[in-house]
Parts: structure tokens; sequence; C-alpha cells
């Protein structure tokens, strides 16, 4: 299957979340249907490996207002509420409800990623307003004279190619986006860890509609719930944080989460992941965790959305929020210019630095949050484990702190000044921790003081990380430079008006 | 080898069934009569209950004539009365042959004039540890005052004082606060005479001996124990009062929920304590006392079809039974672990930071806990099937008892048996004689060492990895002290380093090549490493560092040959348990080869066959 016709206005690289969604926001900014656009996916079908399946209130007011909430409901999406967090299986959960946030939809949405592709796919192909054309690869991208992006050349499984010439690319191809390696752009991935993933039939889970945090093991274990079968059977994803450097391959990762982690896990529904991995035939679903500091955005021509502009570790599972933020954002601005003549480009230079000043104020707080929590529910080092007893600590400390945590988490808050103050509440209650233990009576001053010390390197740590976060927020919008084409070192002195832009970044 | 693991693993089952008899709760299962020891102490605590009877009136005929039997059959052809690895005792020698002169004994005989030339020869009676003055001033046969003093008042300084009993071990705590009691009363026992045990020259009087050690420091203290002494005989009006009544409730609180203390001695001295202060022998503590001390005792091997009962240091413990259980776990062994394990606040939560959790030395102990119990307990659960009903309560428990192990590292990275603290007591870097009686060991020792690798190795199964500084610290204060003792580290403490060292640390690690190196050498023509034991944790070392190799495989037969030669031997045998805490510091520990071998030669096998598969 080929691209049908020579030129689109929009092309879009990556059909998952992020790229259906920005097709469908598009689609609504062009009410008189005068764009075409153009979504392609290397998967045939869907992407084989298990992906984000957890969508926050204001990433599921955006797929109500794309028009996907219902369709997703109907395939067996479930409304979740908040996210119960254990500090170990003995305690009891820390309530982080979505409807504590004020202003905010009170339910998010969370379903399994092969119905999401599978869904949002359908709902495209049924509007008939995007062409999707599943099976190919880009593999390269064309440049004009002045290095702006122009065009795409695909090529299917048998190695055809077509090219198509456009006035924007739309890389949604995630974090290991192809695009963003064909455009040039550095590419500054860590992979972190690795998450294993097995699915439980009708768990227990003490909150049903939460996604459940547990801690105590070497990295923290997620148990949420991701779809609803028309018998009401409901399935729960279990995800388990494992190290880079995987302490056993094969079938002995199932021993080894038997050993390490599923004991970490309250029961019932310890015996009920245990039975699930035993009963697994073959390997387990296995992803990469990969920290992306967010590239820029936004090229000439080009535009990054979803985790291909940047993603971090799926702990604050808000990587499907932000995709989706970032296409209900550049469907603002391209609503914002519907009326441009047929002829000039939808989303010109100032569009896009638009939306790449409004994309690089959250994705930060995103990003920071994410590495933080990781960081501290982890707990290797003193700082971390005063951080993490801290939250809770925090937490528990009243409805508002869980309130204004939750906005955070959520994405529903941006304001520098809340993110300051709660960093501030954080650093002081983890001091206090360290300081005063929780079942020691007469903890040697020693031990406290080394906790402190340690409290306090991490909080100094972490300096410079609210820094970027406040300034993001606070930044004027005129000091946000204009998206300008990356030097390109070509084998030719001159590039031609259609020149390839292959090759790293200076 | 499968053969051999079968034979093994059958062979063991009878002394799985004492283990699960040790744990039983029935009075019918655990009366001495049908039961054996799984560890084994010296003769010291059975003299001592043989002693103490004269006050308690506890034991019955039968019972006394087989712990007389016991402590008649252990004396050496020399005279004297040895400890576990052979050495001769005077402490022992002296109270063996006081409590066989009580018992009415021929003292003209010629064992027990040996016994006492040996007496003489180590330098007399008064020479002996802390517990044997302390029953010879019972008895009046010399002064209180050649024990040490502890004023009174310092049982009266909040917990966080460093000199504060609350600082000692826990061991030295249930010692010493019966002690205070005794010693103020002071009590006077009528024991037979035994004063031939003291060494006097002729016509003199006998010599006070020096409680200090000699140096100036030694001096001064002297001087100060002098002064504490000579106080005594001032008016200090109400603190004495307040210190002896804070000290009746400590024993009070620290009454475990097995009727014991801390352990065999410290209930001993406990209940002559409540009978030296008023208490008769049907009051409810000391008839639960009593019940205890008869709970840890058991028969044991003799010649013959004799009968003999001796006096172990604890009923049941934990880290033996747990380990005999794990040859042959069943679903009705996990359920009586899991009630054992700690769920009430104890002081061992003074100085760590975590909730209640992990096991204590034995059942019923809900103050105290034992890491090295807890370790043993932990390996046994893991043997259990994910799919088992007994799982999720064995996880639970699993995953409690980790919070516990991180909570009882030390600040030098090193962990903690009983408290946090117990190898570094204040108190003992007075130049006292028996200064080391108050604490558990040295921060350095191989009891530490050993102990620090097992739990870093156990913390390795759940995950935790060098990159958590917690565990970083561990490996650096091995590191630090394994490097520091060239090559005089034990081969069972280097084993265990291995062990560690192998979950933990990359191949080319210093450390790891390092201890890797010193286990190799040690091995002999015959495939041996030593003593079986020492053969099985050397095999067990070089598994843990990944190890099917020709020395590895040399060692797993010659532990399958010496239990094809003789298979009652290598079950029954005599090794060493070392590292307990107080007067009888190392028992004999008759599986520990066989449980050793059982464990390891499987795991031997499973790496053996996985290098051929991959060979191949």
């Amino acid at each position: 299957m080929k691209p049908i016709h020579a030129h689109y206005d929009v092309v879009i690289i990556g059909a998952g979340l992020a790229g259906c969604a920005t097709a469908r926001a598009l689609v609504q900014a062009d009410p008189h249907s005068t764009r075409r656009i153009l979504v392609v996916d290397r998967y045939p079908g869907v992407h084989p490996r298990f992906s984000g399946e957890w969508i926050h209130p204001r990433g599921a007011a955006v797929l109500d207002a794309l028009g996907f909430h219902g369709p997703l409901r109907e395939a067996g999406a479930i409304e979740v509420d908040g996210f119960a967090a254990f500090e170990n299986a003995d305690a009891s959960y820390v309530d982080l409800a979505y409807a504590e946030v004020e202003g905010e939809r009170a339910r998010g949405l969370s379903v399994h990623h092969k119905v999401l592709v599978r869904t949002l796919r359908a709902e495209l192909r049924r509007e008939g307003r995007v062409e999707l054309v599943e099976g190919v690869t880009a593999c390269e991208l064309r440049r004009d004279a002045s290095g702006r992006f122009c065009g795409v050349v695909f090529e299917d499984g048998k190695g055809v190619t077509s090219e198509v010439a456009c006035d924007l690319v739309v890389a949604a191809d995630g974090k290991g986006s192809n695009v963003r390696k064909l455009a040039g752009i550095e590419d500054r991935r860590e992979t972190v860890g690795f998450t294993a993933g097995v699915e439980v039939r009708n768990a227990t889970l003490p909150a049903p509609t939460y996604a459940h945090v547990m801690l105590g093991a070497w990295g923290p274990v997620l148990a949420y719930p991701i779809h609803r079968e028309p018998d009401g059977t409901i399935l729960t994803r279990i995800t388990f944080d494992l190290p880079r450097e995987l302490p056993a391959k094969g079938e002995a990762i199932k021993h080894y989460l038997l050993r390490a982690f599923v004991p970490f896990i309250p029961a019932p529904l310890s015996e009920q992941v245990a039975a699930a991995i035993l009963a697994r035939k073959g390997p387990l679903e296995m992803a990469p965790t990969v920290d992306l500091p967010a590239p820029p955005a936004v090229l000439p021509g080009l535009v990054l959305v979803g985790d291909a502009a940047g993603c971090s570790h799926p702990i604050t599972a808000s990587g499907m929020t932000m995709g989706l933020r970032d296409a209900e954002t550049l469907g603002e601005q391209a609503r914002r210019r519907q009326a441009t003549p047929i002829g000039e480009p939808w989303l010109d230079d100032e569009a896009l630095r638009r939306y790449r000043v409004e994309h690089d104020r959250y994705v930060p707080t995103r990003q920071a949050l994410a590495t933080a929590i990781y960081e501290a529910f982890r707990g290797e080092t003193e700082g971390a484990r005063a951080i993490r007893r801290a939250l809770f600590d925090y937490w528990q400390s009243g409805p508002t702190a869980r309130r204004r945590s939750m906005a955070l988490l959520s994405c529903a808050e941006l304001r520098p000044s809340v993110f300051l103050s709660e960093y501030l509440r954080t650093a002081g209650h983890a001091l206090n921790v360290s300081l005063i233990p929780k079942h020691a009576s007469h903890y040697p001053v020693a031990d406290r003081v080394r906790q402190a010390r340690g409290a306090a390197k991490l909080a100094r740590d972490k300096l410079g990380l609210v820094a970027n976060v406040v300034w993001a927020q606070l930044r004027p919008s005129w000091m946000q430079t204009e998206p300008r084409p990356l030097r390109i070192r070509t084998p030719r002195a001159a590039a031609g008006p259609s020149a390839p832009a292959a090759g790293p970044a200076e | 080898m499968d053969r051999a693991l079968v034979q093994l693993e059958s062979r063991l089952a009878p002394w799985r069934d004492r283990a699960r008899a040790c744990g039983s709760n029935d009075p019918a299962i655990r009366r001495p009569e049908s039961r054996w020891l799984v560890e084994i102490p010296d003769v010291g605590p059975t003299c001592e209950v043989l002693l103490a009877d004269r006050l308690l009136y506890d034991l019955q005929p039968l019972e006394r004539d087989a712990m007389l039997a016991w402590v008649r059959a252990n004396q050496d052809e020399s005279g004297a009365w040895v400890d576990v690895h052979g050495r001769p005792d005077l402490s022992l020698t002296a109270l063996a042959y006081w409590a066989l002169a009580q018992a009415g004994d021929d003292r003209s005989s010629d064992r027990m004039l040996k016994a006492v030339r040996v007496v003489h020869a180590l330098g007399g009676a008064q020479r002996a540890d802390f517990e044997v003055r302390l029953w010879l001033a019972m008895a009046g046969l010399i002064e209180w005052s050649w024990l040490p003093a502890i004023p009174s008042e310092l049982f009266l300084l909040p917990p966080q004082v460093p000199l504060s009993p609350a600082r000692f071990s826990p061991w030295a705590r249930g010692v010493l606060t019966p002690y205070l009691l005794i010693a103020r009363a002071p009590a006077r026992l009528h024991l037979a005479d035994a004063s031939e045990l003291l060494l006097r020259r002729q016509g003199e009087a006998l010599v006070a001996p020096r409680l200090t050690r000699a140096g100036l420091a030694g001096d001064l203290l002297q001087a100060f124990d002098r002064g504490v002494k000579l106080s005594r005989k001032l008016p200090r009006g109400p603190l004495p009062q307040l210190a002896q009544r804070r000290a009746l409730r400590w024993l009070d609180e620290l009454q475990q929920d097995h009727g014991g203390w801390f352990s065999t001695r410290p209930t001993l001295l406990s209940l002559i304590a409540l009978r030296v202060m008023g208490a008769r022998t049907d009051d409810p503590r000391i008839r639960r006392g009593l019940d205890y001390l008869r709970a840890a005792r058991g028969r044991v091997r003799g010649d013959g079809d004799q009968i003999l009962i001796a006096q172990g240091m604890s009923a049941a413990p934990l880290s033996i039974t747990a380990d005999l259980l794990a040859t042959g776990l069943t679903a009705g062994d996990v359920a009586p672990m899991l009630r054992a394990q700690l769920q009430d606040p104890g002081p061992w939560q003074t100085r760590a930071d975590a909730p209640a959790g992990g096991w204590p030395t034995e059942p019923g102990a809900r103050s105290h806990l034992d890491l090295d119990a807890t370790l043993s307990v932990l390996d046994a659960l893991s043997t259990l099937a994910p799919g088992d009903p007994a799982a999720a309560p064995a996880w639970a428990a699993s995953r409690r008892a980790t919070a516990v192990m991180l909570a009882m590292q030390e600040g030098s990275g090193a962990f903690a048996r009983f408290e946090r603290g117990e190898a570094d007591v204040f108190m003992q870097r007075l130049p006292w004689t028996d200064a080391d009686l108050l604490a558990y060991g040295r921060p350095n020792d191989a009891v530490h060492v050993r102990l620090t690798a097992a739990v870093l190795q156990r913390l390795a199964e759940t995950g935790l990895r060098t990159e958590d500084d917690r565990v970083r610290r561990g490996v650096e204060f091995l590191a630090r002290t394994v490097g520091d003792r060239n090559d005089d580290v034990p081969l069972v403490t280097a084993c265990a380093v291995a062990g560690a060292a192998g979950a933990l640390l990359p191949d080319d690690h210093a450390l790891r090549r390092e201890i890797e190196r010193r286990i190799r050498v040690r091995q002999r023509d015959d495939g041996s490493f030593g003593s079986l034991h020492d053969t099985a944790a050397a095999l067990g070392a070089l598994t843990d560092l990944g190890h099917a190799c020709v020395q590895a495989q040399r060692a797993a037969r010659h532990l399958v040959a010496a239990l094809e030669r003789d298979p009652d031997a290598f079950v029954n045998g005599r090794t060493t348990h070392d590292g307990g805490p107080g007067l009888s510091p190392d028992t004999l520990d008759p599986t520990a080869a066989a449980r050793r071998s059982a464990q390891v030669l499987r795991r031997h096998a499973a790496l053996a066959a996985q290098v051929t598969e991959l060979r191949s």
C-alpha cells in the first residue's frame, strides 16, 4: 500500500496514540476538508511491544474533544480514578484521587495499548478524512534549499520506495523515533532499564479503578486495570521495573520476578500475579525504559510529538497525556491558521514556534517529576529513601497535600509557584523524617545526620532541575528562538532542492 | 550424585522430625526422653542447672541422673572437661567437678582428683570466668568483692546514655540485670563445699583476683571499683532501691513467651534472682522459666544404650531447625515458622528503624531478634513453590524480614545479629577483665563478617545491587575486613564472603578474585578442604562464584565418597557452630555438614548440567 497523492499538507509518521490524535486534531482544525493529511506506520497491525496504557484526566479530556473517548470506552477502556500508592505491601495505601484536583475532569482512562491503537486507527479510517497507510517506513527526509523539510521517502516491506512532498512532517514514531534520526537530531536517549509486563484476569485490586504503585522491591510494581471484556472480565496490567543490566534472561526472568518482586505485592494480588507469571507461555512482554531529555520539538517543516519529543520513566504515567497535549496544541495552532490560503504552509514557522513555546512549558515539568519520583521510589540512596518517606509522610498529612501533588502528577498544574512550593515542602518533610525515625526510639545521632545529609544532598542536586522547570514556565515567549534548520554535514557542498537530510547534527 | 543426594536427604529425615519436635507445641513430643538436641553445648549449662536445683527444686531423679551421666561422660582422660573444640577449660572443669561433688560423687576417686589437679594447674577456680566466680560467691566460698561492681545507679540511666545497661548486648543485659539483684541481696546458696577448687598457697589466705587489666587505666579502674564497693557502705538515699525496682521490672518485662529470658544462662540467673528477691518456687514466673529450661533439654548421643540428657542453650534454635527443614520442607513446616516471627516491638528496635519482623533465636522469644535465625528461615521459606498456599504469608513475612535486615546495618556497613551496637559497647572499652561479656563479639570479627556476607547474599536475592548504598557499604565493609586480614580468614568465613561476592560483584572485582584465590589454595590432595563441613562450604562458594570447575568436581566427589563410606557418621558429625553469645559461645552441630552438603551438591549438579548443556 502506498500513499495516493504526491503532496500532502501534513505527513504524520507513526500511527500510535500521538499520531492518530494529532491527525484527528488537525482534521478538526480543517472543517472544510481542504487539507491533505497522511498518516503512516511501519506496523501493519499494531506495535508488538506493550506500551503506555494510562491516560490522566487531562488527556482523557483531549480524547473526548477529539471524539475518541466514546469509541474507546465501547472497545473496553476503563475510566479510572487515580493512584493508590503503597509505601510497602503491609501499609495501607495513600489515595491520590483525580477527583481531588479542582477544575479538572474527575476520571482518567486506562486502555489496553493494542485496543487503543486499533480503535484510533479504525476511527480515522471510518471518518475517511485522513489517509492511513500501514506497513511502510520513512527511510529518508527531503529538504529544500533553505534546509526546510519538504518531503518523505517511504519504503514498504518489500523494499519498494515511494516519495511524497509535504509542508510539514510530524514525527510521532515514539521514543526510538526514526524520523528524529533522519532529521539529524542528536539521539540522547538513555536506556535506564526495562519494564516487564503480565496481564492478570479479574485481579483483586485493593482499589479496583486505581493504578497501584507498590514499592519495596528493587523497583516499583504497577498494577492497573486496562480492559473490560464484554463478559465483564477485567484485565489488569502488572508491570515490573527491571534494572538495565538484566539479572536474568529468558525463562529465568520469571523466576527472578517471583523471587524479587512478587513478595512485595500485597496478598491476594501477589498470588494471582505469581500464577499469571507461571502460566505465561513463552517470554514475558518486555519494553525498554528510556530517558530522553526533550530534544528541540520543532525544526523548519518538522514537528516532534509524543514520546518522540522527549520521554521519561513511566512511573508518573504521563507519556500518553503528554502526547495528547501535543496533539491538542498542534491542533490549536492549525485552527488559528485554518483560513490560510491553499498553497501556503498550513502551519508556518510562527505557528510551530508557538507550538514549541507551549510544548516546552509542560514537558520539563513532566520529565522532572518522573525522574525525581522514580529516583525516590527506587530508594537507592539515603537521600532518595528520605524523599520517599517524606512523600508518603506529606501525602498522609492531609487532603491539600494530596490534591496539590496530584495536580502536578496528572499534568493539570503548571504554575511554577506550585511546583516550587511542592519541592520545598517535600524537602522539608525529607529533613524531618530523616531526623525523626518512625520506629527507633533511640536512633543514633550519626544515622540521623547521615540520612539528613543524604536528603539535603539530593534536594541540592535537584535545584538545577527545579530551576529549569520554573524557568520553563516563566520564560517569556519572545525568548523562545525561531525554529532554525540544523546545520547538516552533507557529502556534497551544496544540497539540491530536495537533498536528503542525513547525517548527525553538528 | 543423584543417588547420593537421595540417600543424604533420607538420612536427614529423622533429624527433620527432631527439628519439627523442637518446634512443636505438644508437650508430649517435647519431653526430653523423646527428643534429641539439634545443637549441643558444652557441659556448662547442664552443671549450672544441677547446681541451681538446690534453690529451684525442679529436677526429677531420673532427669538429674541422666544429666549427671552426661557430665561424667564428657570428662576427658586428663581429668579436664573440654570445650566443644576439645580444649581443656578451667571454668567447665570447675563447674563439672562441683556438680558431681554435690551429687555425691566420691571426691577421692581418681577422676575427681584429676579434675581438681586440672583446676589447680589452670590457676584455681578463682581465675575461672565470671559465671563460676558468681557461683563461688553465692556459695560463700569467695568474697563478693571478687566480682566486678556494677553501680546500681547505671540502671537508672536513660537508654541513650552510653553507660546505660540498655547499650549492652542483649545477652549481657540478660545476665547483668539478675546479677545486680543477686549481688545486692546478696544471695547465699547452700551448695556442697568446693573450696578445694580454689588455689591457695600453703598457709596463705586467698588473694583477691585482679578485676582489671594491667596498666594505668586498669589501676584507675580498679580504684574506681573499690570506690564503688566502699560507697555501698555509705547512705545513698533512695537510688539503690529505685535501681533495684527498675531491674526487677526489666526482669518481668524481658521474660519471653516461651518462659525463658534471652537463653539458658540469663534464664537460670533470672530465676535465681527472683528466688533471692522472695519469689516462691510456685511463682508463675519461676514455673514458666523452669518449663523453658526443661524444653531446652534433650537427649544426646552417649556410649551404648545410656540415656544422657544435656541442657541446651535454647529450646529450638531456629537457625538450625529451619536449615534442617529446608532439606525437605513440607506444607506443615511453614505455619510454625511463620508463627515464630516477631510481631511485637522489642528492644532491638531501639536503634533499628523498622517495624516488627524477622525471627528470634527460638520460637517464643518475642522480644529478641536474631538475624542469623532470620536468614535461615528466609532460606527455608525460599524453597516454597510459588503456587503453594503458604507462599503468600511466607512472602509477607519475608518482606518484613528484609526491612528488618536493612535496618540492622551498622554505620560501618556490617550487620548486627541481635541489636545494633551489640559489638561496640562503650563499657567494653574500659579495661575490665570481664569487659568482653558486655558485647557480642567485635565489630570486625569473623561472626560479623559472615553475617554481613550472608545478609548481602540474601539482599541480592531480592534484587538489590551495589548501586544501592546500603549494599555498597556492606561490600566495602567486607573488602575492608577481609583485606585487613591477609590470609588468616577462616575458610567458612571466606566461603560466606564468596557467596556475597558471587551474587553482587562482577567477575573482575578485586574482592571476588581475592576471595576465590584464598578458597582455591586450601584444597587438599584428596579433594577436600578440611572437614566435611568445610568441603561443603568451599564447594558452595565455588558454585556461588559460578564455577563447576575441576576443583569443585573433586570436592563434590569427596563429599559423595564420604557419604557412601559412612553415611551414619556423615549425618552425625562434630561440626562446631561458633559465635553464640555468652559463656558457651560454641556448640556442636551434628548435622551441619550433612545439611550444607545436601544443599550445595544439588546446586553444583544443576550448575554442572548447565555448563555441559552450554558446551554441547
